[in-house]
């Protein structure tokens, strides 16, 4: 039986709060993490900035175009950093342990506990951080996006974080069939590099692995193009039909999965 | 104690951590796949930008090229001792490690080649897999070059070693070792060559670069693999960077193992 959405709310509202007390011990972190943000932020630009050195365009967008992408990199890490990699970047080793048992028994929906229990909150900065260098990038661009255009740059942000979501979810999954593998959070790592750069930029078998067999490229490219006029509002639709269409997937996938899961603990 | 001993002694380690990395191999495989994006989404891009022409002297093929070796050089230099240091002595897992009647440094050695041959030969095997069916990624038969790299790639695997340990090594000191390598491989993004030949960064960047160590840990080796550094000056300006930059980390090495040892004794009473 699924208890009523709102008993879970309050648990995760409970369990974000407890998280959120623990770490304002420690303000120090805030601002190492900022600098760090900040360090990968530079590295990231620098680097934009040394393909444009010897090219007029990436794929067909300009610099600041991808700039404005490189923002809704940094902000959709930012929910990486502080969301998922404390909550469903742990299952591999809950499963491991064993510790899952205990989620299971528990009387809220176990994806939802494993998925939103932890949060590191300094991270959330980072969504902050994306967010201006967005506005920055669009200053320059010379562009005022209108409300219909900000408003499909918000929808097509949230169903980029659904789809981000259901990736962590269907590898994560994995843990269920290779208990062993520790690090499977490196495989998202190492997707989620795909969306650095705008989707038209990816060549030959670069663009089978990016743009359709792992689609993680469009996560950045529609909210920035829908930003940039690149493309029509509609697109909003669209995105948030495959940000739905993901996270059904991602439950069924997670219902299949913990079928499998027998317990370690004994 | 005599080179025999020394020999079995490593063949011991070796063996012992060939079947430790057995164990974790699906892991390691993990770690591959993730080491070779980063060089695949930047050829992907420098292949766009050339198109057709060539871009500050490289064509195409030169950049698969460069980008396959830098996969190959990175796998077979890559050292994670840093991670692994900061963690033994800020957990007191260095203890027992310090126990042994042996330098903790001979099991990080024998580690790294166990983890090298195999993450070499994998990265090996899938070049001449691409090269079977891509004319653009083959080099030339040149057993005369391949020895000069190989032995540009010990010397700049033993570099990152010691740069790697020695940055653990910090833990005794601070927190936030790790930190330092990160700082580190972000700086090497572009010094070392791993997001583009050195040759496309701005000309005041590689004059800098040229005095740091970080060009002879990846590019330099790269150059030598591809031919791109194949004059005898060149060469010889490669391997006396490399030289000195080997013996400078080796030497903070055993600075910060000596004072870090003692001062680590002293909290541990």
């Amino acid at each position: 039986m699924t208890p009523p959405p709102r008993r879970w709310l309050r648990v995760l509202a409970a369990l974000w709060r407890v998280n959120v007390s623990e770490e304002l011990q420690y303000r120090v972190n805030f601002v190492t993490s900022l600098a760090g943000t900040l360090f990968s932020l530079a590295t990231a630009w620098l680097t934009v900035s040394l393909f444009f050195r010897h090219a007029s365009g990436i794929g067909g967008w300009t610099y600041w175009e991808v700039v404005v992408l490189l923002g809704v990199f940094t902000a959709l890490s930012g929910v990486v950093e502080a969301v998922l990699r404390p909550g469903i970047g742990q299952l591999a080793e809950q499963v491991r342990s064993g510790d899952l048992d205990l989620v299971l028994v528990r009387p809220v929906d176990a994806q939802v506990l494993v998925s939103f229990r932890g949060i590191d909150i300094w991270r959330i900065t980072d969504v902050a951080v994306g967010l201006v260098v967005i506005g920055y990038a669009l200053v320059r661009l010379d562009r005022v996006p209108h409300l219909l255009e900000i408003a499909a740059f918000g929808v097509a942000l949230a169903a980029a974080t659904a789809v981000v979501y259901a990736l962590w979810v269907a590898l994560m999954s994995l843990a269920f069939w290779f208990v062993a593998v520790e690090n499977l959070w490196v495989l998202f790592d190492a997707v989620f590099e795909g969306a650095r750069y705008p989707v038209s930029a990816y060549p030959g078998a670069l663009r089978v692995l990016f743009v359709y067999l792992v689609p993680v490229a469009w996560t950045t490219t529609i909210p920035a193009g829908a930003l940039t006029g690149r493309f029509r509002p509609e697109i909003a639709l669209a995105s948030a039909l495959a940000g739905a269409a993901a996270v059904l997937l991602a439950r069924l996938l997670w219902r299949t999965a913990i079928r499998r899961y027998t317990g370690a603990s004994g | 104690m005599s080179a025999g001993a020394w020999v079995r002694r490593y063949g011991g380690l070796i063996r012992a951590a060939w079947l430790v990395d057995l164990q974790y191999r699906a892991a390691i495989a993990l770690w591959l796949v993730w080491g070779v994006t980063e060089p695949a989404i930047a050829l992907g891009i420098w292949w766009g930008i050339a198109g057709a022409g060539e871009v500050g002297g490289f064509e195409r093929a030169d950049f698969a090229r460069y980008f396959f070796g830098l996969a190959l050089v990175n796998q077979l230099t890559i050292a994670w001792d840093s991670w692994y240091l900061d963690q033994w002595i800020r957990e007191g897992d260095l203890n027992h490690r310090l126990a042994r009647p042996m330098n903790p440094v001979h099991e990080a050695i024998a580690d790294n080649v166990a983890y090298k041959i195999r993450g070499g030969t994998v990265v090996l095997l899938a070049w001449a897999l691409f090269a079977a069916l891509w004319p653009a990624v083959r080099l030339p038969f040149d057993p005369g070059r391949w020895a000069l790299t190989l032995l540009a790639v010990i010397l700049a695997a033993a570099m990152r070693f010691c740069i790697s340990y020695t940055t653990g090594l910090a833990a005794f000191w601070t927190t936030r070792a790790t930190a330092l390598m990160q700082l580190h491989a972000g700086i090497s993004l572009f010094l070392a060559g791993r997001i583009a030949p050195l040759a496309l960064l701005p000309p005041a960047v590689v004059g800098v670069a040229r005095y740091l160590w970080f060009p002879y840990t990846l590019a330099f080796p790269v150059d030598v693999l591809t031919g791109a550094a194949a004059a005898p000056a060149q060469l010889a300006r490669g391997f006396a960077g490399q030289g000195v930059w080997l013996l400078l980390w080796y030497l903070a090495y055993r600075l910060a193992w000596s004072r870090g040892t003692r001062r680590y004794g002293a909290v541990g009473g």
